[in-house]
């Protein structure tokens, strides 16, 4: 480092005064943080919030009441912390209406906590337990996540007060060449998939010829079933903002885009305060902080295509094209955006690099596995308890994250497998559950970190239909350009929807193996090369379900619509009940003369309503594969399952 | 001004520019390579079509050689049994969607798949995958020429020459994935959009899917090539 | 169907709007589209003409890119936007039950607009609350843990509100001598 330039500092140190002073009054007062990311409002934050303000206004109560962002569990949404003076500050979840309004009238006007709703309490005390008392607490560990959902992301001075910025400060009191050099040593890798060392990627752009140079932000977080960037986004979007200026300043690069995907209204929003807000405070736009560096930040709003999370195909969509991938080399690092030199970087990976640089690359080489350093940050989803976000230090086994932060898979089912990476990913197994996980032994396995998305399955899911799932979402978002991705994944499609629908061949899964071999390496962008895993990963660890489907015609999950068909075991059914027959949508269940239920098999449209509708005493709805055509209940050598419904 | 540099393709010794497009140094040797979407004159190279993969000694995966520059001491093999699987694959899955009756085409036996096939040894039909095509309404709207998108491979040289050689810019891409499509805007006839008819994309598609149709009445009257 | 002379005019000015706030260069092609999107509800043939010329883009440049991305519209969509989330997670807890509950409710396919134009049906890639799917998002608000019975809730409590629209019109004009 050399060159210490006091005025940034002071210009630094001013504002996180000023930010201070205005926190610090709110600790005089009962505070109320209530998370109204998108996971919350779909739970019914909105609400809770208008009972809250309600309540709080009937009782003219001096409170703060803020919204947040995500705390990353998602499953109890909607969710607020709420800190007053004499109690441990505490989390609670599943919240509506009604409880808000008890927790203002018993816990704020009078004195009493509503421990039998609490979740969980955020600091050590003598009356409820905290995260470390519970496995999630022993295995996160949160970096970029800290300060989710404990900060008012539309208010920069709670971002500041926390040091927020203090990072961008530093840098711009150092050497670029210094920044980078932190960064390699720092071993930190790119998480937007493929792990590339992110200090390389910067070197090779500081040092390539061309000016202006541009970094641009990839949020456009495709992946379906991963939601880590829209969390960070909406939760902390300073810690982007800082990370994004620190790597411009690196490189020499004046001008920046932030690549949001349309379908995050919210991130955008508040990506667009946030932007307002440290623009005013002088920490981006011209001079930031006094130092003489000019930054431009602007979002760029995606329109709804994959491939455009593809870094070629990114820069081709901000130049105001159809989002199509080049062929590489060139690299965007020397020549990207309006083939100038470009560092492309994830939201999570530039969340990282504030806490890089104000705690040494040293302190983020100890998190982690020596070849992967760090956290890396799930979105767990599916059957698993407790969805949403994870941070966990690289090197976690599956089965800790799965059942100790995630606690186990729901209503007590089996374990199947489990989705990493989402299409560009696999399917790993129960075998693969010790794996720990880093991004090479992910790849060795044939799955991929990809966007951090993590999806559960359990017996009842069916691997032939998740591979046609995902075949179909690549093939839909294929671009389109080149042979082995347009028409491979179209063929791979149709063969594998085939096989669901029972019309599959004995040499479809050799045909199938062969194509995606072909597939991987004969296309020209990571969408079509990665597109085949998950058909191999499926085929590799669950052969025998394809087999089942082809051989026998049967869906071993009881999944797959062509191959299953709905019975009601009269042994079982009540008689008198009807519940099913209200809850069919088709009018398929009728009341035979002896009072028991029967299915029209010509007429059911296996949504399945009745088996969740039947009460949980009878459990008289069936599913049979291969499908039967009457009622042949008790019949062997098909599969049966039964009604599970614990919580109707 | 660029330097002459000597490389070895299938164990002849050739001398090329340094940076050339090593596609274009085989081709101008005699040494062929199946290809479909490079230009020789464009100024980018697309690498669509996914067909002119080669070896490259010190390289793990085959590359495409449209997208490959030539350096001193290369060594190339266009032949291996990695590069002719993935050309079998490649190929076939044109063929999937490509509208197969050559003896009725206009273009038969100037098409450059016939080529492809012929010099690879490749069948002229589907062995493992199934048909995609759909059936499509063929564009007679110009004068002298037609559209059908059914035989198009999608190599993108027609647009190559509306946008860029004659400038005129009535065909583009339209959609994305398998619904990738050449056609005018809002996709309507090619005598209702700003074309002028001058023929330039008919000159250079490499198969059937735009046509004289004078060819089409005189189908094995074979013209010479331009 | 070519537009009224009326709806030309629309057309025009929001165009013209869209370009003076987003200028003419050819990288604010879509944040351009986007606009036009925004104010008409979707992308008229006149719209990419105009926008084609303003740029000196071939209109089928324009046209390209309008049918390249998902988000962009082609006809104009029902009062009521139904986007059924079909990622990954709400997939596997029966998203696509969800999908085809609306496709028999609605009788139409995804993608397509009701021809009373109240409601479309759209699929949407993951709106990132995978963690409460299956997940609808409806007009703009996101309904977590949706069931078939969930979606006929969703249409009756739009049916009775038009109803009382209905109704309240009627009375309006009752009023009126
Ligand atoms: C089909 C495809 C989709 C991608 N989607 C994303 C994405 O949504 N977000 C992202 O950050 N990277 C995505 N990537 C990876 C980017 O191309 C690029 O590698 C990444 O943004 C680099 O950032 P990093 O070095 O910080 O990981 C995708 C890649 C491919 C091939
Ligand atoms: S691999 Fe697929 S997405 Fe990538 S360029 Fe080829 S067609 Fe487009
Ligand atoms: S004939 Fe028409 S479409 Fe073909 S290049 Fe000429 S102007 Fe373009
Ligand atoms: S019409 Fe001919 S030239 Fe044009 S993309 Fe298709 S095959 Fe190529
Ligand atoms: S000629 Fe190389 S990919 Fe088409
Ligand atoms: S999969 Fe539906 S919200 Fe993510």
């Amino acid at each position: 480092m050399n060159s210490v330039s006091p005025a940034i500092e002071q210009a630094y140190q001013l504002l996180r005064a000023e930010a201070q002073q205005k926190t610090e009054i709110l600790k005089e007062k009962p505070v109320i943080l209530l998370g109204t990311a998108t996971c919350g409002r779909a739970a019914g934050a909105m609400s809770v919030l208008a009972a809250f303000q309600d309540e709080i206004a009937k009782h003219q109560l001096d409170v703060v009441l803020r919204e947040t962002g995500c705390m990353g569990h998602c499953y109890a949404e909607p969710l607020a912390a709420i800190f007053k003076k004499g109690f441990p500050p505490l989390y609670y979840g599943s919240l509506d209406e009604g409880k808000a309004r008890r927790l203002v009238n018993d816990y704020l006007v009078n004195d009493d906590p509503c421990y039998e709703f609490a979740m969980v309490a955020l600091e050590p005390n003598d009356f409820f337990p905290t995260f470390d008392d519970y496995p999630r607490g022993i295995y996160e560990k949160r970096i970029i996540l800290a300060d989710c959902g404990l900060i008012d992301p539309e208010d920069i001075d709670h971002y500041l007060a926390r040091d927020g910025y203090s990072a961008l400060a530093k840098a711009l009191t150092s050497d670029p060449a210094w920044l980078i050099e932190e960064i390699k040593t720092s071993k930190l890798r790119g998480r937007g998939g493929a792990g590339f060392p992110t200090g390389i990627k910067w070197e090779a752009c500081k040092n390539a010829h061309g000016a202006p140079k541009y970094v641009i932000c990839n949020a456009d977080e495709g992946d379906p079933g991963a939601f880590v960037d829209r969390a960070l986004l909406e939760s902390n979007p300073h810690q982007l903002l800082e990370g994004l200026a620190i790597a411009a300043y690196a490189v020499g690069a004046k001008q920046c885009y932030i690549y949001v995907r349309s379908e995050y209204p919210l991130a955008i929003k508040r990506l667009k305060t946030a932007l307002e807000q440290s623009t005013a405070r002088g920490l981006l736009g011209q001079n930031v902080l006094d130092s003489g560096f000019n930054l431009e930040i602007r979002l760029f709003q995606g329109s709804g295509a994959f491939v455009c999370g593809e870094e070629t195909a990114l820069i081709t969509s901000i130049e105001g094209h159809a989002g199509i991938p080049n062929h590489r080399p060139p690299y965007p690092a020397t020549a990207g955006l309006h083939g100038k030199p470009t560092v492309i970087n994830n939201v999570k990976t530039l969340s990282y690099i504030p806490h890089i640089i104000r705690n040494g690359a040293s302190w983020f080489t100890s998190i982690g596995t020596p070849n992967s350093p760090g956290t890396a940050v799930f979105a767990l989803a599916g059957k698993v308890v407790s969805t949403g976000l994870a941070e966990v230090p690289m090197g976690t086994s599956l089965r800790h994250l799965i059942y100790d932060v995630g606690n186990g898979i729901k209503d007590d089912k089996k374990f199947k497998a489990v989705q990493i990476g989402g299409p560009s990913g696999g399917c790993l197994p129960e075998s693969s559950l010790d794996l720990t996980i880093d991004f090479d032994s992910l790849q060795q396995a044939g799955a991929m970190m990809g966007s951090g998305g993590m999806v559960v399955l359990d017996e009842d899911d069916c691997m032939v239909e998740i591979a046609r799932f995902f075949l179909d979402f690549t093939q839909k978002e294929s671009c389109g350009k080149c042979t082995f991705c347009r028409l491979g994944t179209k063929q791979m499609l149709d063969i594998l929807t085939g096989i669901t629908e029972g019309r599959g061949r004995e040499q479809d899964i050799d045909l199938l193996w062969d194509l995606a071999e072909d597939i991987k390496l004969g296309s020209l962008c990571g969408l079509g090369k990665t597109s085949p895993n998950p058909v191999l990963t499926t085929i590799r660890y669950f052969r025998p379900e394809y087999e089942a489907h082809i051989r026998e015609g049967r869906c071993p999950a009881l999944m797959c619509k062509s191959l299953i068909s709905y019975h009601i075991e009269p042994d079982l059914c009540s008689k008198l009940c009807n519940v099913c027959i209200g809850s069919c949508p088709v009018e398929a269940i009728y009341t035979r003369p002896d009072m028991l239920k029967g299915i029209y098999p010509d007429k059911c449209v296996k949504c399945n309503s009745c088996m969740v509708a039947c009460p949980p005493q009878y459990k008289a709805v069936v599913k049979l594969s291969p499908p039967a055509p009457e009622s042949p209940v008790g019949e062997r050598g098909s599969e049966v399952e039964q009604a599970n419904n614990p919580d109707h | 001004m660029s330097k002459l540099i000597t490389l070895i393709i299938d164990d002849k010794q050739v001398e090329a520019k340094e940076g050339e497009r090593l596609l274009w140094v085989a081709l101008d040797n005699g040494i062929y390579i199946p290809h479909l979407c490079d230009l020789r004159m464009a100024r980018r190279t697309v690498a669509s079509c996914r067909l002119c993969f080669v070896e490259i000694e010190g390289l793990p995966n085959p590359v495409t050689s449209c997208t490959q520059t030539v350096s001193e001491g290369m060594v190339v093999r266009t032949r291996s049994p990695r590069v002719d699987r993935l050309l079998r694959t490649g190929f076939e899955l044109l063929l999937s969607n490509h509208r197969l009756h050559c003896a009725k085409c206009a273009k038969n036996k100037r098409c450059e798949l016939q080529k492809i096939a012929k010099e690879r040894g490749l069948k002229l039909k589907l062995t493992r995958l199934r048909q995609l095509v759909k059936e499509a309404q063929i564009d007679e709207s110009p004068g002298v020429f037609c559209y059908d998108s059914s035989k198009c491979v999608l190599c993108g040289r027609c647009i190559w020459a509306d946008q860029e050689q004659v400038k005129v810019g009535a065909i583009g891409f339209i959609r994305r994935g398998i619904g990738r499509k050449v056609a005018t805007f809002e996709d309507g006839l090619l005598a209702d959009s700003i074309c002028t008819q001058c023929e330039a994309c008919v000159k250079i598609c490499p198969v059937g899917a735009f046509y004289l149709k004078e060819d089409e009445r005189k189908p094995y009257k074979i013209k010479k090539e331009c | 169907m070519d537009p009224s002379a009326d709806e030309q005019e629309l057309i025009r000015a929001a165009v013209g709007t869209v370009l003076q706030d987003l200028g003419i260069e050819r990288a604010s092609l879509i944040p351009i589209l986007q606009g036009v999107q925004n104010r008409l509800g979707y992308l008229p043939s006149l719209a990419m003409r105009q926008v084609a010329e303003a740029l000196q883009l071939p209109e089928v440049e324009v046209f390209g890119v309008g049918t390249f991305y998902n988000q962009f519209r082609l006809n104009p969509p029902g009062k009521h936007q139904i986007k059924v989330c079909m990622g990954t997670a709400c997939h596997m807890m029966g998203g696509h039950i969800i999908l085809e509950s609306f496709e028999r409710r609605l009788s139409i396919l995804e993608g397509e607009t009701t021809p009373d134009r109240e409601y479309s049906l759209e699929r949407v890639a993951c709106v990132g609350c995978c963690a409460l799917a299956p997940v609808v998002v409806v007009d703009d608000n996101v309904e977590a843990r949706v069931s078939p019975i969930r979606v006929d809730g969703i249409l009756l409590t739009f049916d009775i509100e038009r109803q009382q629209e209905e109704r309240q019109e009627k009375r309006e004009e009752g009023r009126e001598p």
